[in-house]
């Protein structure tokens, strides 16, 4: 398991937000988004609450942090 | 697999490819200890890599940039500095040993292009080894 897990594919779906929709209201390319959603990709503090804040949920509603996680 | 591809993955494949069709049969197929052949060799990556990053550009739409690109550039840097620091130690270790042994004879009108071939060498290891470490970050997890 990651240390760091997220439910934005989720969260993008309830919206229907597509990958690309996101990527370009956070200022990303399409690419991490997807990386991101397949756990693949930890964003940095800024990108993580730009995704919170575009798909309207608290940071913590979106991403949440296992410590005993793998880096 | 191409539209899944973000500009800096595009680029990449295209760097990758110029560098292994420009210094692949320099290496392999031609005389290696030419001044003239390192500066045609040079000259030709430069145009090839300007040709082929102004047709990406041209033919993709979105081409930002983001965080995971730059620290996927960052993450090939330090692996081609790595390199370079590993066969310069490697190098100077050879050398050191020839020198030692008596096998290395810096009279010889010849060695300023061995020189020149190994640099050249090198130089061009390392940035194959970060363009093939950027490559491979793009796919795997960070």
């Amino acid at each position: 398991m990651p240390a760091i897990r997220n439910r934005i594919r989720e969260l993008r779906a309830q919206r229907e937000i597509t990958q690309q929709e996101l990527a370009d209201r956070v200022g990303v390319t399409r690419q991490t988004v997807i990386a991101m959603e397949q756990d693949k990709y930890s964003p940095s503090l800024e990108t993580a609450f730009k995704v919170a804040i575009e798909l309207g949920v608290p940071l913590e509603k979106c991403f949440q942090y296992d410590p005993h996680g793998r880096r | 697999m191409a539209s899944s591809l973000s500009y800096r993955e595009k680029t990449l494949y295209a760097s990758l490819g110029a560098e292994l069709l420009v210094y692949g049969p320099y290496f392999f197929l031609h005389q290696q200890n030419s001044v003239n052949n390192v500066a045609g060799m040079i000259i030709a990556i430069i145009l090839l890599q300007i040709v082929l990053q102004l047709v990406i550009a041209i033919f993709t739409r979105n081409r930002i940039t983001d965080e995971r690109d730059r620290l996927i550039e960052l993450r090939g840097y330090r692996a081609g500095y790595l390199v370079i620091t590993s066969l310069m130690v490697i190098g100077l270790g050879m050398l050191w040993l020839h020198a030692t042994i008596g096998h290395l004879s810096l009279d010889s009108r010849m060695v300023g292009l061995h020189f020149l071939s190994v640099f050249f060498g090198m130089l061009v290891i390392a940035d194959i080894a970060k363009t093939l470490t950027q490559i491979v970050s793009y796919r795997k997890a960070l």
